[in-house]
Formats: structure tokens, sequence, C-alpha cells
């Protein structure tokens, strides 16, 4: 077995007992990297040149490469969020999640793709060109955290770090075959990550195993002074424990889901996952979530679109990023940098986020959309009472070919159902592997009340233990 | 149709956005269509419901208030090329006739 396919606490494990040191782990990686990354094309930034020093040589991960999605800021390495309008910015501090994983001795590879500002569901939208799926390279790896998600698939690194506006960890996890977890909202702190929808944005990671995100979780799940919605003494365990059960919980689906059509493979993996959680003592029952299934979908797109215009406002060339030098004023300056600067989906959200909270407009669209989502996350608070998790889906189907978008941006929109509720309601979602269909991965979603994030990650390692934990991809070669 | 091409165009330039023809049809059917979409929140009764503000009652919490020094000054200035001195300096914001 080559180094760099072991799994990050197998990984830990063998740099502690010295079975081998950190420089080579580290030149395995690299070396996976060079082979597959013209098939797969995930980064946008290497950083992997030069043998950088590990930031704590005593620390958790001391010499565990690692990759960040390109919209968590890096102190000193460019920085695009996947736009030209960045150009070749270079933050002046790190983010809070990658100074924790710093400080832990973690190594960091490069920073990868990303669906532009992480609006998108196919890793395609980036002004750098699309990732490829490391299961089969004519397809989308999915998105938006797609660089992050294809990394630990074809083993670059053992375990990653994304974010989640909508599904953007949990969609691409499911893509690529790895598993992916979006904390409680408050649970990771958000600063140093380029504002998206700042009421639904959350950092998690991407890992092979589900102690491996536990492990993570560890790390990250930190109180900080510089996130205000970052939530103090909730103190989470994430400690992997082997004797954890699943005897007398309760696992719903969703009433309401069971009309809409699933991919034949995403339906027979939802079968086996059930009796898998009924042989392990598990009770199955139905909640009913009709706000959900009916307005979710507008409501998410309204509120994030509303925080997209204005979290978006301050690229204006002023201060970092792409510019014009040569302006008359500056309102030709902003029009210039920024007509150029976004690309084509970033306008429309722009322009439709305008268009909502305008004065005439507010009460009817953006105003109804706040309403909506109490609804939602109430529905969610009454489900929570009769279930301790709710099992679903994480897209309708399996990951399409590059290039096979629907035209029509509302049908993609509706495909994220089944991820997007959990964010505006502030939920944990685990995306977890269950199987192969072919060559492609079938990966499903379970979801638990806020704050249930250690006891999700418990059921993901019950899951994982019957289901089986996913092979490295092939990286297209 | 909601809003035509001249009032889609307003709202960009709003957003300070200019866009080309081609840009500015699909801006148009895509407005449209999530303004479409966005009209099934009328099926519901809304009037006595809060606006969500956040998932659960949080108090607002307070860094000390003192003078934090920033040591990366020069490397926010040297990001960009409107500079001048320890300032950013912008194009004239009244423009010239």
């Amino acid at each position: 077995m080559e180094l760099y396919e072991l799994n990050l606490n197998d990984v830990i494990e063998g740099l502690k007992a010295k079975r081998f040191s950190p420089s080579e782990l580290y030149a395995s990686c690299k070396q996976r990297i060079d082979t597959c990354e013209p098939n797969i094309h995930a980064f946008i930034t290497r950083t992997d040149d030069t043998q950088p020093q590990t930031g704590n040589d005593g620390g958790i991960f001391a010499g565990v490469p690692t990759v960040l999605k390109d919209n968590l800021c890096t102190k000193g390495i460019r920085t695009t969020a996947a736009s030209r309008i960045l150009g070749d910015w270079k933050p002046p501090y790190d983010a809070t999640a990658w100074k924790y994983l710093r400080e832990a001795g973690a190594v960091l590879m490069g920073k990868v793709n990303m669906d532009e500002f992480a609006m998108g569901s196919t890793c395609g939208n980036s002004a750098f060109g699309p990732t490829h799926n490391p299961h089969d390279i004519s397809r989308v790896p999915g998105g938006s955290s797609g660089g992050s998600a294809a990394a630990v698939s074809a083993g670059y690194v053992p375990f990653s770090l994304g974010s989640d506006t909508g599904g953007s960890i949990r969609q691409p996890a499911s893509f690529c075959g790895v598993y992916g977890f979006k904390p409680t909202y408050g649970m990771v702190s958000r600063y140093g990550l380029i504002s998206y929808g700042s009421s639904l944005d959350q950092i998690g990671p991407f890992a092979r195993t589900v102690r491996d995100l536990q492990l993570v979780m560890s790390v990250l799940a930190q109180y900080d002074p510089m996130d205000s919605s970052c939530f103090r003494e909730k103190n989470p365990d994430f400690t992997h424990r082997e004797d954890v059960s699943l005897k007398g919980k309760r696992v719903a689906l969703v009433k309401e889901f069971q009309d809409f059509t699933l991919d034949a493979p995403i339906a027979e993996a939802m079968t086996r996952t059930r009796k898998v959680l009924e042989d392990e003592g598990a009770i199955i029952a139905e909640v009913s979530l009709p706000v959900v299934a009916r307005y979710a979908v507008a409501c998410y797109y309204a509120l994030a679109m509303s925080e997209a215009h204005t979290n978006l406002e301050r690229y204006d060339g002023v201060r970092y990023g792409y510019t014009v030098t040569d302006a008359a004023g500056v309102k030709e300056m902003f029009e210039r940098v920024r007509s150029y600067g976004f690309g084509s989906e970033v306008k429309s959200r722009i322009i439709a986020g305008t268009c909502l909270t305008e004065p005439s407009r507010c009460d009817e669209y953006y105003v109804a959309a706040t309403k909506v989502r109490t609804l939602i996350a109430q529905e969610f608070a009454r489900a929570f009472g009769e279930t301790d998790y709710i099992l679903q889906p994480v897209t309708p189907s399996l990951p399409h070919r590059i290039g096979e978008e629907d035209e029509d941006e509302m049908k993609v929109y509706e495909t994220d159902l089944y991820t997007l509720p959990v964010n505006l309601a502030g939920l944990p979602g685990l995306s977890f592997f269950t199987g192969y269909a072919g060559n492609l991965p079938v990966g499903l979603q379970l979801i638990g009340p806020r704050w249930s994030d250690s006891g999700l990650l418990d059921a993901g390692v019950i899951l994982e233990r019957h289901l089986g934990s996913p092979k490295i991809a092939n990286g297209g070669i | 149709m909601k809003l035509d091409e001249h009032e889609v165009n307003e709202i960009a330039l709003e957003s300070r956005l200019v866009l080309t023809e081609q840009e500015l049809a699909g801006a148009v059917r895509y407005i449209n269509n999530f303004l479409d979409m966005l009209d099934r929140f009328k099926e519901l009764d809304l009037k006595d419901v809060e606006p969500f503000s956040f998932a659960e009652a949080l108090e607002c919490p307070l860094r000390p208030d003192t003078v934090i020094s920033f040591p990366a000054t020069q490397a926010i200035l040297d990001e960009s090329e409107h500079v001048d001195g320890p300032y950013f300096k912008v194009p004239r914001i009244v423009e010239a006739e």
C-alpha cells in the first residue's frame, strides 16, 4: 500500500510510530497529485513546490497534508474564491479553521477549486475551469466544494476542508465517494471564510472514514470570538468510540419526499440503509415536512441571493483583487471591475438579490422568505421532537457528465431540495458512502437536530461498518 | 413576464454591473423564472409569522472594547493599486461632465 492511500487516523498512527516520516508521506501525496492532477484539475493554487515546515511538530496533525477550498483565507497565499475579481489577492490573515489545523501541525498542499463564490453544484462555475470527478473524469465532482471532495477521493490528501451554504459539502462528498460533514451553524468559526450567504455558510471536513471526520471536528469545533455566530460552551465530544449503538434510536423518512423520483441506485441505497438501521435496532419512522418540501428551495434561493448581493458589494477594485487604473470616476471603475470580474452565475444572483431587496419588492419576496424560514425551522423542531435523525438522499440523481447541465436554472435549483433545508434550519448533516453503482459512488444523508453533531457522526460510524468504506478513486489513470 | 429588459438593466446598474445584450437577455429570463418560483409564497398565510433571525436565542457576544494593533497593515495596502501613503485613494466620486 502506498502512503497516500492511508486514511487520516492511520497516517497519524504511522507517523507517531515512526513507520514513515512526514517527508515520505508528503512525497507520496505529491507524487499522487502530480500523476492525477492533469486529469482531475482539483487545484487552483499548489503550495507543494517546496517542502513546508509543519506548524506544530507536537500537534495532532503534525506532518499531515491537507488542502483547503479556495474561499478560506490563507495568510500570504493566493485566495480567489474561484473568481477573476479577487485576482491574485493574498489575505493578510488566516481563516480560524485553517489556523486551528495549522497550529495542530497540518501541512497545506494547496487551495482547491470550487464554484465561484460557492455558487453552484458542479465545480464548473469557476474562473479556473472545471474539476473532474476522480471516479469518472467525464463527470462533475459536484459543488461547490468539488475540489475538496475530489482531492480526498483521489488520494491527494487524507482530509480537506470545504464550506456548505446549501449542500456544498454534502453533495460533492456524495458524488466523489467520500464522507462530508456540515456541522451545526455556529459550531465552527466562519472567520476568514469568504462570505456568500452569511446566515447559511458553515465550514466542514471531507475524509475517507467517519472516524477521520470525528478527528477533524475535534480540532475545528472551538469557540472563536472573531465570529459572533460561533457558540460558546457547547464543548462537543468527538472522541471516536466503537461501542456506540443505534438501538432504540428513531430514524425517520420524510413523508412528502416519498413521492419524488430518485435514480434507481439511490432508491436502492435508501432501502439497503434502512435495513441496516433496522438490523441495528433503530426504529424507522416517518415525519411530515410539508413546508420544507414545497417552499424550502424558493425560500433558500431568495435568502441566499439577497445575502450574496450584500456580501459581494465589497468587490469594487479599490482595496484588493482585479482593478483598473484609468477610470474617469469611481462609478466607471466599479462597473468595469465588477462587470469583468464576476462570472455569469454570480452576476445573475447579484441582480436577483438586488431585485428582491429593493424597497418596492422587499416585503413581497425577501421578508416573506425570512418568514417562510421561520416556518421551516419550526417544522424541523417539531419533527425532531418525534425522531432522533432523518434519513434522506443527498441528490435525486448521480453525477451528470460535464457540459450536460440542465439549461433551466430553476430545475437545477430544485435538485438541491434534500440539502438546503438543513442550512435554513442551521442543522448538522452527514453525507455518507453507501456503495457503488458501476464505477460511480452513491451517497446518502443523515441529519439531526442542532448540536447533535457528535451523535450523528457516531451513527455514521455504525453505517460505515455495515455499508463499507469507500476506496480511493482511480483518478483517471 | 414580471420584469422587462429595461427594468432588469436598471437593477443591474444599481449593482454596478453593465451587461452585454446576451447577458441581459439571459438575466431577464432568469429573474422572471425565479420570481415565478417565489410566487409560491403567496399560498401561505404569513401575516402573523415572525421573520427568522437566528436558529436559537443568542446573546450578542461582545469582545472587550480595547484597541488591538493589527500587524499586517502594510500587507493590506500592498494588495491595492489605489494607495496614497497609508490610505486608499479612490477615483473622483463626482465625475466630470
